[in-house]
């Protein structure tokens, strides 16, 4: 299929930049960190209080309420993305389907041009840096001892899939409706929250393999 | 009362791309504090060995919420321009079930996998192509779904509307009963500890 | 006490907070309430409505044949007067039921009612209840009668007068008026213009920005 081919090279492109600037930061704070000690070997700090950081993430939350009106999320800036690509790629067909065509819009304005879009790109520098400063850039795969990497991959892209559908039909992801629906007491977005506990709870027996 | 910003055009469109993109970064940042950006940890949370992702997530909750309580009480904030989605209970509940078991499959969710992915983690690049394909899917199979996706719309319903309760009343009650499950995690992973150790 | 508080660790320190602050909230109530919104007594007795914020109906029938959707125009009459004839995209909330209705605040509020007496009430309390953007239809419905439904022209008019007044009547033609010529038209002889009451008018939530929200 050209659309997944187009996306792979585009996610292609996305990795080699991205190690790219890592290579560079890594070397930036190498230099800080050679300056203080003689070793260059960074070691990865433990995580953070998760109480600490959850505040933390509700005061983000909260400002977004505060100066925006809304809440955050994630997967919507994957539908802006999808819906961008299939434009790009067969135009007529994005606009005669009615999924792509309210992402389109009248077509004044670039579906990437899009709140989520802008806030994901922040999530990615927010991660990136957070990781750097405590020497969390390693890359890797993260699966348990017991399965090999390619089933990992396949695992990973088939729980995106679920994930992606899923996001869809509930209208909204963990961000957008878990988190920012939950704090504004929406019944819609609890009801979803302990349906994805549920859910998780559910095949995580026949799952133990991938991650003990 | 002169909050949320945008709403009362303190600034415009453009600007307020600047300002997710400076949201997006304390998201992000967040996320990553909180190990959400290793799939082990997200996933440890189906297995009772390490309830950080319920931990950061309550905790999170809780503070928005009593924020937005606050702010909107003493007139700062006005909560009726605050956007929240309409309730369509069944596709919500489906989906999420949806969600819940790509989340344990796949080992993030989609905010997550872009904190993953930008440490580095190769899954995440797999699981952020499932997500999009995943969307892809979904607009394809619209036309089909899409009588289910607008049925059981109930509006804009909070849950002090649905049981018939004060608004601070279930702020109280949310706030315990996050207090309550973090008591129960403590124990939880103590009691997991414990049985790793004998093992 | 004391000492026992400060040696518990800082995550038992916020769920103590988080605690608390529930514990209030109960007492609080619904912050959705408007009964909520802080009035300054003193602020208030010193604003007055200032001519900018008094709009006359020409500016109005600009703004709907513009089909503007940035402002909520409010019938503060009751339903009966309400029944009989609206200006067109009025919504009717009597000055009664200001404070329950879902006015938003992000938007320009246009008032009007019999007289600007009724209005400038109505305005004052929207005002005490933090409404940035409230104005005042000059002189209400009745100057929408006289000016945009029935003008009137007397026949020895000048001729600039008579060219104001032939564009008065495309305006008022729109509206289903009929503009009067000579001093023979009473306003008792004339019909008012039938006006449907929309079955359900949609409240105006936002300011006509993109919307796509959700995750």
């Amino acid at each position: 299929m050209v659309l997944t081919e187009k996306i792979e090279e585009v996610i292609e492109w996305l990795g080699e930049k991205m190690t790219a600037l890592t290579h560079i930061l890594a070397k930036i704070k190498l230099q800080v960190t050679d300056n203080e000690h003689t070793s260059s070997h960074i070691e990865a700090k433990p995580y953070s209080n998760p109480y600490y950081v959850g505040f933390g993430l509700g005061l983000v939350l909260l400002a977004a309420f505060v100066i925006m009106g809304r809440g955050l999320g994630a997967s919507g800036a994957v539908s802006s993305v999808v819906t961008f690509g299939v434009n790009a790629i067969a135009p007529e067909y994005a606009q005669s389907n009615d999924y792509f065509s309210t992402y389109i819009g009248d077509g004044s304005v670039s579906p990437l041009k899009d709140w989520l879009v802008f806030e994901v790109l922040g999530v990615i520098f927010g991660g990136f840096l957070s990781g750097m400063l405590a020497g969390r850039v390693k890359g890797g795969v993260e699966k348990g001892p017991r399965v090999k990497t390619r089933t990992r991959f396949i695992f990973a892209f088939i729980g995106g899939t679920l994930m992606g559908f899923g996001a869809k039909l509930a209208r909204g992801c963990t961000s957008g409706q878990a988190l920012t629906g939950g704090a504004l007491l929406g019944l819609g977005s609890w009801a979803f929250m302990l349906a994805v506990f549920a859910g998780g709870y559910a095949l995580a027996y026949f799952m133990r393999r991938q991650w003990t | 009362m002169n909050a949320p910003f945008y709403k009362f055009d303190l600034f415009g469109f453009d600007v307020s791309l600047i300002i997710a993109f400076v949201i997006g970064i304390g998201f992000g940042f967040a996320l990553e504090r909180g190990g959400f950006g290793s799939a082990r940890i997200l996933a440890a949370q189906f297995y009772f060995t390490n309830m950080r992702v319920l931990k950061v997530m309550f905790t999170a909750i809780v503070t928005a919420m009593l924020g937005v309580f606050y702010l909107s009480f003493i007139g700062y904030l006005d909560l009726s321009l605050v956007y929240i989605s309409d309730t369509y209970i069944i596709p919500q509940v489906v989906g999420g079930l949806i969600l819940g078991m790509g989340f344990i499959i796949g080992g993030y969710c989609p905010g997550t996998s872009f904190v993953a992915f930008s440490t580095g983690k190769k899954d995440a690049v797999f699981f952020i192509l499932g997500v999009t394909f995943g969307v892809f899917i979904f607009a394809e199979l619209y036309p089909f779904i899409e009588v289910f996706y607008y049925s059981t719309n109930m509006g804009r319903v909070t849950l002090p509307d649905f049981f018939g309760l004060s608004y601070g009343m279930v702020v109280f009650l949310v706030v315990l009963m996050a207090l309550g499950a973090f008591a129960a995690a403590e124990w939880g992973e103590r009691v997991m500890a414990k049985k790793g150790e004998s093992k | 006490m004391k000492n026992y508080i400060m040696n518990l660790s800082g995550s038992k320190k916020l769920a103590m907070v988080g605690l608390v602050l529930g514990l209030v909230a109960v007492l609080l109530g619904n912050p959705y309430d408007n009964t909520y919104a802080k009035v300054n007594v003193k602020a208030l007795s010193v604003e007055s409505i200032r001519d900018s914020e008094i709009i006359n109906v020409k500016e109005l029938t600009e703004w709907i044949i513009e089909g503007k959707v940035d402002y909520s125009l409010v019938d503060l009459r009751d339903e009966e007067a309400y029944k009989e004839y609206f200006i067109p995209t009025a919504v009717n909330i009597p000055t009664s039921k200001l404070l329950e209705s879902n006015l938003m605040r992000n938007l320009k509020i246009l008032l009007y009612c019999e007289n600007n007496i009724k209005a400038a009430q109505a305005w004052f309390v929207l005002k005490s209840k933090d409404y940035k953007s409230v104005y005042i239809l000059n002189d209400g419905i009745d100057a929408w009668k006289d000016e945009i439904l029935f003008p009137k022209i007397s026949e020895n008019a000048s001729a600039n007068e008579k060219l104001e007044f032939d564009k008065m009547v495309e305006v008022s033609k729109f509206f289903g008026g009929s503009p009067q010529v000579g001093e023979t038209g009473s306003k008792k002889e004339i019909t008012m213009p039938k006006i449907e009451i929309p079955a359900a008018v949609p409240m105006n939530t936002g300011g006509g920005k993109p919307k796509r929200e959700g995750c």
